[in-house]
């Protein structure tokens, strides 16, 4: 069976759904054959990706002391 | 059958960071985010019992804080445009915005990777500005996609909206930062943003190429600020 190849145009239009990891397994993969192809999407890709795991950074996952005693109080409460 | 008190107890307090997180970044006010939380986990336990199974917890209580929220902000006389009353179709039109769009253009790649460099350059407070400055129908999802890192399922389920609305919206939202993002680099001394650009973009006569290898050649380490 032949494998399905795409354009930059499609490839483009599932950007985010690819560094999403959104993609099925066969759409996942023609994407990646078009990005080994083509510098342009490849560098889109890299910079979405990265622009991505930038944002991820902001995550802070301890909140403060006064948060965390409220809530515990009020789930002893319940 | 609802979750045990227990179970509930270690969801809440397992999530209770991502919480917060993401109240803070929806309230202005950090006593307002604190109150939001406190409100979601009450509402949350009263509603358990509409809880289908513990492996939905994330999306289930995410889902009690942005109604929560959108809620809070009706009382409080403010109009939040509501997901399931958003004119999509009207935002499919626009052309989604693209830093990579701005700056990978053939000439500039000669001297260099300006995209990667303008990301190099950002700094935390850039990403954070940009974020808090998104609308909040925006904001949401990219908080959601990419500092929890929710899939696009538990999105649709936490804001009640189907998954291909999350798709397009989170396409916008992105776009809607990326443009965020350049306006500040322009606005904040523009270090981020190559200099043939921005010659370019101001209406410049002289040599872009001449400019770029000037920008592209120095050591110092620049921001957008």
């Amino acid at each position: 069976m032949t494998k399905q190849e795409i354009k930059c145009e499609q490839a483009l239009r599932q950007i985010f759904e690819y560094v999403d990891h959104e993609l099925g397994e066969a759409e996942r993969a023609t994407m990646e054959r078009h990005l080994h192809t083509c510098h342009s999407c490849y560098s889109r890709a890299e910079f979405e990706a990265r622009l991505k795991v930038k944002l991820g950074e902001l995550k802070k996952d301890d909140p403060d002391a006064t948060v965390r005693g409220r809530i515990k109080s009020l789930l002893d409460s319940f | 059958m609802g979750i045990s008190h227990k179970a509930f107890e270690e969801q809440v307090l397992a999530l209770l960071g991502s919480l917060n997180g993401v109240a803070r970044r929806l309230m202005s006010i950090p006593a307002d985010a604190e109150d939001l939380v406190a409100e979601t986990v009450v509402r949350a336990w009263r509603a358990r019992d509409s809880l289908e199974n513990d492996a939905a917890f994330r999306a289930w209580i995410f889902r009690i804080l942005h109604n929560t929220f959108v809620s809070e902000l009706r009382r409080a006389g403010a109009r939040p445009r509501l997901e399931s009353l958003e004119c999509d179709e009207a935002e499919e039109e626009e052309v989604q915005f693209s830093i990579f769009e701005q700056m990978h253009q053939p000439f500039l790649l000669w001297f260099s990777n300006p995209e990667q460099e303008f990301l190099d350059k950002l700094l935390r407070e850039d990403l954070d500005r940009a974020l808090a400055t998104l609308p909040q129908h925006h904001r949401v999802v990219v908080i959601l996609s990419d500092l929890e890192e929710f899939s696009y399922g538990e999105i649709a389920e936490a804001l009640g909206i189907p998954v291909g609305t999350v798709r397009s919206r989170l396409a916008r939202a992105r776009g809607a930062l990326q443009k965020i993002l350049w306006q500040q680099a322009r606005d904040y001394g523009l270090n981020a943003v190559p200099a043939a650009l921005r010659e370019a973009d101001e209406g410049g006569t002289g040599a872009a190429r001449q400019a770029m290898a000037e920008a592209t050649g120095r050591k110092d380490k620049g921001t957008i600020r």
